[in-house]
């Protein structure tokens, strides 16, 4: 490190227990321990927080812009996913039935009325 | 900065005779986003730079008038909150510098020679930080009327094409709406308040109208700012700005009670924009290119003495950090 240069460290902040850390930018500073004070003036002078990670640039290891094909999807991949089944409706009703989806059941169950 | 007679057509023409900046341009103008990282023009790097370094400084330097309020604030809730303003425009501040230093750095430009433009005029700031806030109702018609002007300017600079630039600058509209609301407030308070209180803003909005209609910039826009257009760093042109500016911000001015100071200035129907008295641009380029508004010199000398005075902390710093890791 030359003298008067510092390191770009990247933040990441997790507001609450329940989520994850999620990268909100990145901060100069001269040591990990400045870097989480900085990243604290920065990056949350208002929102409330649980905890900061920051990590060095150069040790963070990524996937290239350059790269798209990483993330082909060459194939149909609705057979994974909520879109793939919305023949379901139309098969529930000719039983006299509704569709369920997750989030009324997330919801039922969250909730504390029987 | 001489103004351009070539059109966009022209500089997207240009632009397409060279084989990989017409790749490069197809990328942005199908609507993908740039990245630090990926390859870019020399030329899209540089009105970068040369835009996200000048935002970053200004932002800096727009802590300069309002700062000269803190202790004279008049009282405890607005001292506090105006102490959070330029706080947060410190904040703005370091992180524009850092998506500038990113973009800076494969021409081995650090922080420090972000900063150090500054001094000897190699970086221009806003023409409204070059002013004088004399008094508490220009502190007030700063936060009202000049952030509300950066706000119209960061609102439309959301879509650009560098998606860095477009994250940060997502962040900063969140506070600026907190600095939308604290400038109200103060303007508000003043326009309810005694005759010599609503003496006061009067007197601040004759001050600083023609900074504000020199914010946007001139009708005629650089090659530099025709480049930017073309390239979709930014999206709207300096009148499209300023039309949309005093079309949210005169009749609220009016309705305040406030005089605007141009006796031109209106709306007219069939051209359907408003028409005011053009602003003297010599005397614009005079403040933002040659430092010569009433506060530059002493904005710009506190300013280096903050920068001079703390380098042996960041100089120690990093002493200790070599010496630890060898
Ligand atoms: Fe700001
Ligand atoms: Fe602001």
């Amino acid at each position: 490190m030359r003298e008067g240069i510092y390191d770009v460290y990247e933040v990441f902040v997790q507001h609450n227990k329940t989520d994850h850390h999620v990268h909100v930018g990145s901060v100069l500073a001269p040591s990990p321990d400045l870097a989480l004070h900085v990243a604290r003036e920065n990056f949350l002078r208002r929102d409330r927080a649980v905890s900061i990670w920051v990590v060095r640039r150069e040790d963070i290891h990524a996937t290239s812009y350059q790269d798209p094909d990483f993330f082909a999807r060459e194939t149909d991949k609705t057979y994974r996913e909520v879109s793939g089944y919305t023949e379901n409706g139309r098969l529930w009703r000719m039983f006299k039935q509704r569709m369920m989806n997750i989030e009324e059941v997330v919801e039922d169950m969250r909730g504390d009325d029987r | 900065m001489a103004t351009s007679t070539l059109t966009l057509e022209e500089i997207r023409e240009q632009i397409l005779q060279d084989e990989q900046k017409a790749a490069f341009l197809a990328r942005i103008e199908r609507g993908e986003k740039i990245e630090a990282t990926d390859w870019m023009p020399d030329e899209y790097r540089q009105l970068l730079i040369r835009l996200i370094h000048m935002h970053g400084i200004s932002e800096v330097m727009g802590c300069y008038p309002e700062k000269e309020w803190v202790p004279k604030a008049p009282n405890l809730r607005r001292k506090l909150a105006i102490m959070a303003k330029v706080q947060d425009e410190v904040g703005h501040g370091q992180l524009l510098l850092r998506v500038a230093e990113d973009l800076a750095a494969p021409l081995n430009r650090t922080r420090d020679d972000l900063m150090a433009d500054l001094f000897v005029s190699k970086v221009k700031f806003h023409n409204v930080f070059h002013m004088e806030a004399r008094t508490w109702a220009d502190a007030g018609l700063i936060g009202w009327l000049v952030d509300g002007a950066a706000i119209c300017t960061q609102a439309s600079l959301l879509d650009t094409s560098y998606a860095p630039y477009g994250r940060m600058l997502k962040r900063i509209c969140a506070e600026e709406s907190f600095h939308m609301q604290h400038g109200e407030s103060i303007c508000l308070a003043l326009a309810q308040g005694t005759a010599k209180q609503r003496a006061m803003l009067q007197d601040a909005l004759e001050r600083w109208w023609e900074a504000l209609m020199f914010f946007f910039g001139p009708p005629e826009m650089s090659e530099a700012a025709k480049k930017m257009l073309v390239y979709k760093i930014r999206t709207k042109t300096n009148e499209e700005l300023r039309q949309k500016y005093l079309n949210r911000y005169v009749p609220r001015i009016q309705a305040l009670g406030l005089k605007i100071p141009d006796p031109n200035l209106r709306y007219d129907e069939t051209k359907q924009r408003w028409v005011y008295t053009e602003p003297d641009w010599d005397k614009f380029y005079r403040i933002v290119r040659d430092n010569q508004g009433p506060k530059s010199r002493e904005r710009i000398e506190l300013r280096r003495q903050a920068h001079e005075g703390n380098r042996w902390v960041r100089e120690a710093m990093t002493r200790v950090r070599a010496r630890m890791t060898g």
